[in-house]
């Protein structure tokens, strides 16, 4: 394997720092969702709030991925696997969401709000 | 044989097979996983209706949340281990690693647990009462006292019964001979003994039960061995075998019977249009119907019996559809009778929700707060009437408060104007929860109401029965007629908690996939261990990386179901 005994001493510290990272990640994430002295924009959740959120999210998950399972120093052929699949997805939702979003010219649907598929006034 | 492997790394891709192999997989469970998500955002993006905010109890996701970093972290210092050949320090942090897993478990089915025991009902003006349903108590026994196991009545297999459920005077009952549920026929049965009563075919069961019969013919009465089907005969389960036998026979005959005749007439028809092909002359072909005189037998699929005296039947709601006169039962089993009074009780109402009565309200141009206060329930309870108005208080303090800390927007020549930069949520205004309910009845303000849940209560709910002694939830019993919706905390409730269950769900049998793995690992790896512990060490690696994905999930499913 990639990593000799050695490695793996160095590393140990590391994997517990790290974790201790996601935890204190874990707390401030709860923090900032039910104390109101950290909630920024409107009273209550809304989208500031939502995207605080996941970059916390993300950057724990970042991470994971990164030092847990390795991929800060992974091959490419791994990362095309990985981070393919990431677009892939996105891709699908991003169809969806180019769908979702357009409005519905069809007479058949007098009260289809423009922009919003399904949803009328 | 043995399925050759391979341990060392492959000249192409520089990556042992396995790591390859994982990865792999671990990219289509993107898909899987990034498939639901996105599902969830287009649903809480295009929802018309209040999305469920902050409907879940947190303390159990982030409890949860713990645990799994914790395993995550476990899970890698066990592979150092193998790594560096200490079996013992392996054992030990796969140990845990699963022991984290079962936590993760055991904490989610308290979850589901208290989650599908917990009752929510819409009621036809669009207001939504939570809580717990009581359960059938002997007669004469107080409700809000001391309730002792014996004080319950139980159902035939020994239950207690919840009080929602529909009766219905049944004076007459018409089986479905074929889809007739055993189980109901047997409850309506002895039912029917218990108040002395006796269940007996209304009229003659006359068939046609062999060939030869003459138009003018009557059918005779039908004969089961020597016993003749009249009016009064009693009814057993046997006989609605018997009677669906007799059914079935009759169809499989007359099946028969039908095919020969559309057999000859489509050759008859052949003949008659020698020059046509089939589909030309097809709507021409048909049964003639004197051939099926005196061939065809007679077709029972419903048999009527009487009830005598009328009895009062007992259904669940969700097995029966109630009429005033006639219901039906899903087996399509027929009850006659008149529909009683069916309220559904609850023992404890723990939450109130106005937003969807108040969106209607919005969208009507109507004062939202005038409709809540002429809805059903403020105008039928006094407890409930009295704790919304101890609510409207209360958030028109944290308005007050709001503004006091906050202020009010500026316009663009930095003045004043009269919108507050902070305003309450639409769920804090128009939805009561049960801290609310307990703080009001421990006098305390609504902004006390997260700290006086003990740690418990924040996992599995408020504990009712110590809560009795403050009277914190009222109860409430509902007619019939102001149930529209009602189900458990489940999927049916709505959409938001359709996906809660699918997602947590799918990544809870991962939890557990994942856990068998590794356990695989802990308990049969002492061999490979000892012949070949560089392919131990890979694979504890490679079943490490699924668990980190799964941990990956949950830290995105934390937040976006519980947080947000």
């Amino acid at each position: 394997m990639a990593d000799s005994p050695e490695d793996i001493r160095k590393k140990t510290k590391l994997y517990l720092l790290i974790g201790g990272v996601l935890f204190l990640g874990t707390i401030l994430t709860y923090l900032v969702a039910t104390r109101e002295w950290l909630d920024f924009g409107k009273h209550g959740f809304d989208t500031v709030d939502c995207l605080i959120g996941f970059t916390i999210a993300s950057v724990k998950a970042t991470l994971v991925a990164a030092i847990f399972m390795h991929l800060n120093h992974e091959k490419k052929a791994v990362y095309w696997i990985f981070f393919g699949s990431f677009a892939t997805a996105a891709s699908l939702a991003g169809l969806t969401a180019l769908a979702y979003f357009s409005p519905i010219h069809d007479k058949f649907f007098p009260n289809a709000k423009a922009g919003y598929v399904g949803q009328h006034d | 044989m043995e399925i050759p492997y391979v341990y060392t790394p492959r000249k192409d891709t520089g990556l042992v097979n396995s790591k390859i192999a994982i990865w792999l997989f671990l990219a289509s469970e993107v898909m899987l996983f990034g498939g639901f998500f996105s599902a969830y955002v287009f649903l809480r993006i295009g929802a018309d209706y209040p999305w469920p905010e902050r409907a879940l109890p947190v303390i159990p996701g982030l409890v949860n949340t713990f645990v799994l970093i914790a395993s995550s972290v476990t899970v890698v210092f066990a592979w150092a281990s193998l790594k560096l050949r200490q079996w013992r320090r392996f054992q030990f942090f796969m140990a845990f690693t699963i022991a984290c897993a079962g936590i993760f478990m055991v904490l989610k089915g308290v979850e589901y647990y208290v989650k599908f025991n917990h009752q929510a009902l819409r009621m036809p003006d669009g207001a939504i009462v939570e809580g717990h349903l009581g359960k059938e108590l002997k007669p004469g026994v107080n409700p809000h006292g001391e309730i002792k196991p014996e004080d319950y009545v139980l159902d035939r297999k020994g239950s207690q019964i919840e009080e929602n459920r529909i009766f219905v005077e049944a004076d007459a009952v018409t089986f479905n001979t074929v889809r007739f549920e055993k189980g109901w026929a047997k409850d309506i049965l002895d039912e029917a003994k218990e108040h002395n009563a006796h269940i007996t075919l209304k009229d003659d069961l006359k068939l046609f039960t062999k060939t030869g019969w003459k138009p003018e013919d009557q059918p005779p009465i039908a004969k089961i061995g020597d016993k003749e089907l009249k009016a009064g005969t009693e009814l057993t389960l046997d006989l609605l075998e018997q009677i669906k036998s007799l059914y079935l026979d009759a169809r499989a005959h007359n099946a028969k019977v039908r095919t020969e005749a559309l057999r000859d007439a489509w050759t008859e028809a052949k003949k008659s249009h020698p020059q046509e092909s089939d589909w030309e002359y097809s709507d021409k072909v048909d049964i003639d119907p004197a051939r099926l005189v005196g061939t065809i037998l007679t077709e029972v699929p419903e048999a009527t019996f009487k009830i005598e005296p009328a009895v009062k039947l007992e259904f669940k709601p969700l097995d029966i559809k109630a009429g005033a006169t006639q219901s039906q039962l899903r087996d399509g089993t027929k009850i006659d009778g008149r529909l009683e009074e069916s309220p559904m009780v609850f023992h404890y109402v723990d939450a109130l929700d106005f937003r969807y009565l108040a969106m209607k309200a919005k969208e009507k141009g109507q004062d939202p707060m005038a409709l809540i206060e002429s809805s059903w329930v403020i105008t039928h309870s006094p407890e409930l009437k009295e704790a919304w108005e101890w609510h409207k208080g209360q958030i028109k303090l944290l308005e007050e408060r709001l503004i006091k800390d906050y202020g009010f927007e500026k316009d663009k020549a930095g003045k004043d104007t009269t919108t507050p930069k902070r305003e309450p949520t639409f769920t804090e205004r128009y939805r009561i929860e049960w801290k609310d309910f307990a703080a009001k009845s421990e006098g305390k303000p609504r902004t006390e109401r997260e700290d006086m849940p003990t740690f418990v209560e924040q996992i599995r709910g408020p504990n009712y029965e110590e809560r009795e002694k403050t009277k914190s939830f009222p109860s409430l019993e509902v007619p019939r007629e102001q149930v529209q919706f009602a189900s458990k905390f489940a999927p049916a409730w709505s959409t938001y908690y359709a996906i809660y269950f699918t997602m947590t769900g799918l990544h809870g049998l991962h939890v557990i996939g994942g856990a068998l793995v590794l356990s695989y690992y802990l308990f049969f790896g002492r061999k490979m261990y000892l012949t070949n512990p560089e392919w131990l060490a890979n694979r504890v690696e490679v079943g490490g990386l699924f668990w980190h994905f799964v941990d990956l999930v949950w830290i995105f499913l934390f937040p976006l179901l519980y947080l947000m």
